[in-house]
């Protein structure tokens, strides 16, 4: 079954056309990169699987994106981005909320928790996936805008991972991090796909190759190639992609 | 090159002497109220803050019925216009480019700059006249007419300086458009609301203008009603001013003084605590 499909999409902004036919299958339970030089609209393609897309009035979008089989635009986007989080590039956890309920609060407003002895092993639970329980334990009820960069991304994944979603978008979540902290990142989306599907935007080439299952070129707004990673990377049919894999170009 | 130097000195001399000439003001009322307006206080002693108004040409009295209207009429102001300016605040910023959105905004700039005096007048006779009477109501609601712009300006303008990335946040965790609003955005933009409100609130304190045709001013009697009229600081001294007695002035100093010292209360804790949440 593919977690998400997309079918001859087209994005615009205005009249800028940024995505041009997009036809896309990321199976389930992988780890699906998207890699491509700046301005190529790795993050527009994204956004539109959640419907974060639509927050933006001049984004326009035509052809279908699947989800499991469902369309989204059929679908009530507060469901589509329950099933589908997201974690952005730059660390965007609620900095006048404390750690503690950076986490709750999706699962508070969205209802998913019926007592707060639930919504505690929740948030505890999520914290221990995203690998940050230890360092923030004793600390819960201190505001999230005191932790460090890399504890702050792991405290977003934290909190979209609460929510049980399906599939989780990153939007270059180790652009803004150190390598440490990137390492952890990316050990932790090892982890993470036992359960489900990542898809990772990285305009680097290396952290594709040792995080995706799948990886997928985008240029210009053009898929150029998508495929196994081990045989994108060892043998491109694409001379772009070639290009693009030896830096080649920028 | 001697001459660059000479001309940055005239420079650096003009700016401070016109920056001095435009604080002077500020200064000197500060001064010539505490001044003129402290041994007033200091005389009348506990009773020129809870006592009645004093017979003309007889001693000081107290101004405690303009002291407690100025509370309730501040206080039913920012009952009445706060919740309407905040949410008018809210649907400015967050549909900004919508027809009634861009509107919104137009009217606050103009609401901001309205004569206080002609606000009176509107109330005067939307209720004033049907009532047949002055009364707090009317003069609340004329002073929330004058603070709900400035609360709306300032909550719009706190809302569009939350940055982006935690609304999109906020949108990626599943969150209706209400509690993206309500539970997130509004907690980061809670200080420069804040503001607004307190700016709201200092600035219609001190308001006269509007009170003139609506709350009718009191200065014997104590608030008693919503709908009956009601005395305010400011509209005391405008009223003690015009009279001939000498101990009316001296009242309207030792008025000033507390008119002042309100304000300052509210201005200057705003200002000095402020200093925004780093997002
Ligand atoms: N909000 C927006 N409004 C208008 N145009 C936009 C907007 N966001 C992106 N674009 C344009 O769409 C194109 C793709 O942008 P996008 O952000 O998707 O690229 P990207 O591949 O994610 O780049 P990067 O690696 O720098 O993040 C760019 O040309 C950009 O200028
Ligand atoms: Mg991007």
């Amino acid at each position: 079954m593919n977690a998400i499909e997309t079918k001859d999409l087209h994005i615009y902004y205005g009249r800028n056309h940024v995505i041009k036919g997009v036809n896309l299958e990321i199976p389930e339970k992988t780890v699906f990169a998207i890699m491509g030089p700046s301005g190529c609209g790795k993050s527009t393609l994204l956004r539109s699987f959640n419907r974060l897309l639509e927050l933006n009035e001049n984004a326009r979008i035509e052809g279908d994106v699947r989800l499991f089989g469902r369309s989204v635009f059929e679908m009530d986007p507060i469901e589509v981005r329950r099933e589908v989080g997201m974690v952005f590039q730059h660390p965007n956890p609620f900095p006048h909320m404390s750690i503690f309920d950076n986490v709750a609060l999706g699962l508070k407003l969205n209802r998913l928790v019926k007592s707060k002895d639930e919504l505690k092993k929740t948030v505890k639970w999520a914290l221990e996936k995203s690998a940050l329980w230890d360092e923030v334990k004793d600390k819960l009820n201190e505001p999230a805008s005191a932790l460090s960069g890399g504890q702050m991304q792991r405290l977003c994944i934290a909190r979209a991972i609460a929510l049980k979603p399906k599939v989780l978008l990153m939007d270059e979540p180790t652009a803004n991090l150190d390598p440490v902290s990137a390492r952890k990142i990316e050990e932790l989306i090892f982890e993470l796909k036992k359960d489900l599907t990542i898809v990772i935007v990285t305009h680097s080439p290396a952290q594709a190759a040792r995080v995706s299952d799948y990886v997928a070129f985008l240029y210009l707004g053009r898929l150029i190639e998508v495929g196994k990673t081990e045989e994108i990377f060892e043998n491109p049919k694409e001379e772009l992609t070639e290009k693009y894999l030896t830096g080649r170009m920028g | 090159m001697l001459v660059r130097k000479v001309k940055e000195r005239l420079f650096l001399a003009g700016i401070t002497i016109l920056t001095f000439l435009t604080i002077l003001p500020l200064f000197h009322i500060i001064f010539s109220v505490a001044v003129e307006g402290l041994p007033v206080i200091l005389r009348g002693g506990w009773d020129f803050i809870i006592g009645t108004l004093a017979p003309p040409d007889d001693g000081l009295g107290g101004i405690g019925p303009a002291i407690v209207g100025t509370f309730v009429l501040t206080f039913l102001a920012s009952l009445l216009g706060l919740p309407i300016a905040i949410l008018t605040g809210i649907y400015a910023a967050e549909y900004p480019n919508s027809m009634l959105g861009k509107a919104t905004r137009t009217l606050l700039m103009i609401m901001m700059e309205f004569p206080t005096i002609l606000v009176g007048l509107f109330v005067m006779q939307i209720l004033v006249v049907p009532m047949g009477s002055y009364s707090a109501l009317a003069g609340a609601l004329a002073l929330a007419i004058v603070m709900m712009p400035y609360v709306a300006v300032y909550t719009e303008e706190a809302l569009r300086g939350v940055p982006e990335k935690y609304r999109e946040g906020a949108f990626a965790l599943g969150l209706t458009r209400f509690n993206v609003v309500f539970r997130v955005l509004i907690g980061l933009a809670r200080k420069g609301i804040l503001t607004g409100v307190l700016i709201g609130i200092a600035k219609v304190a001190g308001e006269t203008a509007p009170l003139l045709f609506t709350a009718g001013g009191a200065t014997r009697t104590y608030f008693n009603g919503i709908d009956r009229p009601v005395g305010a600081i400011p509209l005391l001294i405008y009223d003690l001013v015009q009279q001939p007695y000498e101990n009316y002035h001296e009242i309207a100093w030792g008025a000033s003084l507390l008119l002042l010292i309100i304000f300052l209360a509210i201005f200057l804790p705003l200002r000095l605590s402020l200093k925004e949440v780093k997002l």
